[in-house]
């Protein structure tokens, strides 16, 4: 079984005439495979044996064109565990299917689906850590979130959560020993200015030349996705996705939760409050990106020097907009199932100027960002072909977003799985085919540019919409109970990628299982591949031109 | 008194022993302690406005910020501050240090940064020693300070540091030898290693345009030159886009990364003196050392220049600080040798065809 994706153009199969998918001709290429079929409210999921998963997706994969998997949800039933693997195309991200693969209670394990898809090896690695499902043939089957040493599975059902972990120190101590060659081992991080975080890089050196990275994550881990589980729909999860990505990313983080929460309880926005939630979610991302802008300036010059200091200016205006909006600078809360929580701050056509003066500065703004960056000789030297991620390693390991748009891979949720009211729009999705640190620099630029476009028209239209057609909620019951066994995975277009959340109901007012797919945590996975061969500065600036947030990739 | 010593043109030192009638041996050697004393503090004070205070209102003025304002007038205050602060720091010693090489190497870096002072003139007569071979002494001191980094980058007993030390010893060589043969270049001109000849040769004009004289400083005879030796400066002194063996973000401050309390106080001086003897060694070949630029000014005492003219040179390092990116150790590596060093060669050949042509 090969690891490369099939490059071959053979004629995709399992897509109708009118573009969408034919799921019975999907069944019919798995030859047998598919022992029955569910329905989850996304799209439908096939239901296969645990030793089938890696000739399922290799078929998916090849021949029906299904080379992106989104993310792994690990659950455990009264009855048994299950693994569902959600599969999406890079080209077309609403042709989606689930692979749905339930193993024994006494004995959860399925086949590892690393070997076709690279970006399982990590997601695998957390199904196994939080809930305990062995995957066969999984070149590495560690904890990843949770130290070496922890007792049980947090997520699954007969966990105790009273019972207190004794970890020694001896135990749990970062390795120092030199492996027995010329190399060097080298611990960068927890606590080092370049992780952007608490991460922790297990790296070997020869020289200056990076043999290794190892990636070890988790210092940030708070099992957001238990917190949800034992919070109810209504009121009570929306505050927690302001924690994920934290870099005043917020509203796009409610908005992935808000997203399939209201497909899930089958709940209605009005167009004036998408409006302003698609305004409020781009004002996010100019932040986030200024700030990725910011801390790669900071990366590669080496200091808090007048780039980091810029981008800090610029981000602040955006910040003190975001302020008045929500009443917050950080943790917004500004969103509700079925709207959002109030209309703009008065006086209105103040905060609509105050909006509009910034989005007006920002393509100056921009041209100063590149009259101090991008041409800069040394900078170019430090940047061009550094951390190269060619699109076939990208769509592997599941990259999304910023990261994937300057590998050349033309993905974006915002326009090919239409939310909020961004279809109504005019904007576009900038991609570079640079596949390097230099071109994950130009791409977030090029989208602040984007985004001020999109606010600026939300602007307009907030200015002349009616003044009674000003609806903020829809008519949300007090307390939201989807049906039982309805199960969801929606993502949204966050600032780091694809920012998804899959929801199963158990009929109750709380989710029975709710799981959060990182983008940042998949980018971070191609870390090693990126920095492997180059110097410690190469992974340096790779790192930083990811621009991951640990709160989203430890969640 | 201190003017005094601006006007005079007697020797520093034995000018001291006359005002305080110390005419043995002993007495000599006493001055010239009081000399060292005057220059030092000099210095050191410098250093003292330049590291708590100026450096952070100039990289506070690049980045759009105010910076320290609210102890004394402009926030001067906070030298005191931060003295205090550093001083009463617990100096800790970490596991598995090679002493005392680790004692000692926070030591030679402002040691070897001081003692190149002695042979500066900085206006009038307040140069302590005016030596035969000055310029060659001043680099030859200047290049301990590698050697102090290194001693601190091994016995620090921590993979940074290591990495840090490895990288200072590597540029080391990348940039000495062209920093050097372009000052060679300056030699062929004035025909001297002394550095108050040096100055002096520069003090006739240039030319003159609209009756104001340009002084025939070598920055204006060899511009060249002088670009030359400024780029090679900032990676003497390891500023960006040379401060590779700190790197904060790569090394977390490499060899500097175990020292603490006083030993880190050291290290941050010897960089300020350091700059600042970079500033020293390029008004003297370059800048006309302490004459002021036009005649008409030059009622202003030769020392106010000099100082102007080495802060100067540290306002470009942090203007270079402020807004240039960092480069990777290879291609530092490859602009000291393919670049800088062939360059070097290069004007120091055409400057000795134009001063064999002229001269």
């Amino acid at each position: 079984m090969s690891a490369k994706p099939s490059l071959t153009k053979t004629k995709i199969i399992g897509v109708s005439r009118d573009g969408t998918l034919d799921y019975d001709k999907l069944e019919k290429l798995l030859n047998g495979r598919v022992i029955y079929r569910e329905n989850h409210i996304n799209a439908p999921a096939f239901v296969i044996r645990p030793d089938a998963v890696q000739d399922t997706l290799t078929l998916l994969r090849d021949k029906a064109g299904f080379d992106h998997l989104s993310c792994v949800t690990a659950q455990e039933y009264e009855d048994r565990f299950e693994s569902i693997y959600h599969l999406r195309k890079y080209s077309k991200p609403k042709h989606e299917l689930g692979i749905v693969v339930p193993s024994p209670r006494d004995n959860p394990w399925n086949q590892s689906a690393e070997p076709v898809f690279k970006t399982a090896n990590w997601h695998e690695r957390e199904a196994f850590d939080l809930v305990g499902i062995h995957y066969e043939g999984h070149p590495d089957l560690r904890r990843i979130l949770l130290p070496d040493t922890w007792q049980g599975h947090p997520l699954g059902l007969d966990y105790d959560q009273n019972k207190p972990q004794i970890i020694a120190l001896k135990e749990h101590e970062n390795p120092l020993a030199d492996l027995e060659n010329d190399t060097m081992f080298i611990n960068i991080g927890p606590h080092h200015p370049a992780t952007h975080g608490v991460l922790h890089l297990k790296t070997v050196l020869d020289g200056e030349h990076v043999l290794s990275v190892d990636p070890d994550i988790g210092y940030l881990h708070r099992c957001e996705e238990q917190m949800a589980q034992g919070l109810n729909y209504r009121y009570q999860i929306m505050p927690y996705p302001d924690r994920w990505d934290y870099a005043s990313a917020g509203l796009l983080n409610e908005w992935a939760y808000a997203r399939a929460a209201e497909d899930l309880a089958s709940l209605e926005v009005p167009e004036y409050a998408q409006i302003i939630r698609t305004m409020g979610a781009e004002l996010c991302r100019i932040c986030a990106h200024f700030l990725a802008v910011g801390t790669f300036a900071l990366d590669v010059y080496g200091d808090f020097t007048a780039i980091f200091m810029y981008a800090m200016r610029d981000r602040e205006i955006v910040q003190s907009i975001l302020e008045d909006l929500t009443g917050q600078r950080m943790m917004f809360n500004y969103f509700r199932l079925g709207g959002v929580v109030w209309d703009l701050p008065e006086p209105r056509a103040e905060f609509l100027d105050k909006i509009r003066t910034f989005t007006d500065g920002v393509p100056d703004g921009i041209k100063e960002y590149n009259n101090l960056m991008t041409s800069n000789e040394i900078f170019q030297l430090r940047c061009i072909g550094i951390g190269i991620l060619s699109p076939d390693v990208a769509r592997q390991y599941g990259v999304t977003g910023p990261v994937a748009r300057a590998s050349g891979i033309d993905y974006d949720l915002r326009r090919d799985d239409p939310y909020g009211y961004y279809e109504h729009l005019n904007w576009d999705v900038i991609t570079n085919n640079g596949c390097d640190v230099y071109s994950r620099f130009l791409v977030r630029l090029g989208e602040v540019e984007q985004s001020a476009k999109i606010i600026d028209q939300c602007v307009s239209l907030l200015e002349s919409w009616p003044e009674e057609d000003r609806i903020l909620q829809s008519n949300v019951p007090r307390t939201i109970k989807p049906p039982l066994d309805a199960e969801i995975y929606r993502a949204v277009e966050a600032a780091k990628g694809e920012l998804g959340v899959y929801i199963r109901s158990d009929g109750t007012q709380k989710p029975a299982r709710f799981k959060i797919r990182s983008p940042c945590f998949s980018n971070l996975s191609t870390l090693s591949e990126m920095a492997q061969g180059g110097l410690v500065p190469d992974l340096i600036a790779s790192l930083g031109s990811l621009d991951i947030v640990l709160g989203e990739v430890d969640r | 008194m201190t003017f005094f010593f601006l006007e005079t043109q007697t020797p520093l030192v034995d000018a001291i022993s006359q005002i305080f009638g110390l005419d043995s041996t002993l007495g000599l050697i006493f001055s010239a302690f009081i000399g060292a004393f005057l220059i030092g503090n000099i210095m050191l004070i410098s250093a003292a406005i330049a590291g708590p205070w100026a450096k952070r209102k100039i990289t506070a003025t690049f980045g759009d910020r105010i910076a320290v304002n609210r102890l004394g007038p402009l926030g001067l205050l906070i030298i005191v501050a931060d003295a205090i602060r550093l001083i009463s720091k617990e100096l800790i010693i970490p596991e598995g240090v090679d002493r005392p090489s680790w004692d000692i190497a926070p030591l030679i870096l402002p040691f070897s940064a001081l003692l190149g002072f002695a042979v500066i003139p900085m206006g009038g007569n307040l140069q302590l020693a005016d030596p035969e071979t000055g310029l060659v002494f001043v680099f030859a001191i200047a290049s301990i300070a590698s050697l102090g980094v290194v001693i601190a980058g091994y016995s620090s007993n921590n993979k940074f540091s290591m990495l840090g030390g490895l990288r200072a010893v590597a540029m080391n060589i990348a940039y000495e030898i062209p920093l050097i043969v372009t000052a060679a270049s300056v030699v062929l001109f004035a025909g001297t290693l002394r550095l108050s000849e040096i100055v002096a040769a520069q003090s006739d004009p240039l030319l003159i345009i609209a009756g104001v004289a340009i002084p025939s400083w070598y920055a204006f005879i060899n511009p060249f030159a002088f670009i030359l030796f400024l780029v090679a400066n900032l990676a003497e002194i390891g500023r960006n886009p040379f401060d590779i063996p700190e790197a904060p973000t790569e090394l977390v401050a490499g060899y500097i990364t175990e020292y603490s309390s006083v030993y880190f106080v050291l290290f941050f001086l010897g960089e300020f003196l350091h700059i600042f003897l970079g500033g020293a060694i390029i008004t003297t070949i370059f800048l006309g050392g302490a004459s002021a630029p036009i005649s008409s000014l030059s009622f202003i005492p030769g020392f106010v220049w000099f100082l102007l003219k080495i802060w100067s040179v540290f306002l470009f390092t942090q203007w270079m600080r402020a807004s240039i990116p960092r480069l990777r150790i290879d291609q530092m590596l490859e602009i000291g040798w393919k670049g800088l060093l062939a360059l070097s060669f290069v004007n120091l050949i055409f400057t000795a065809i134009l001063v064999g042509v002229i001269g």
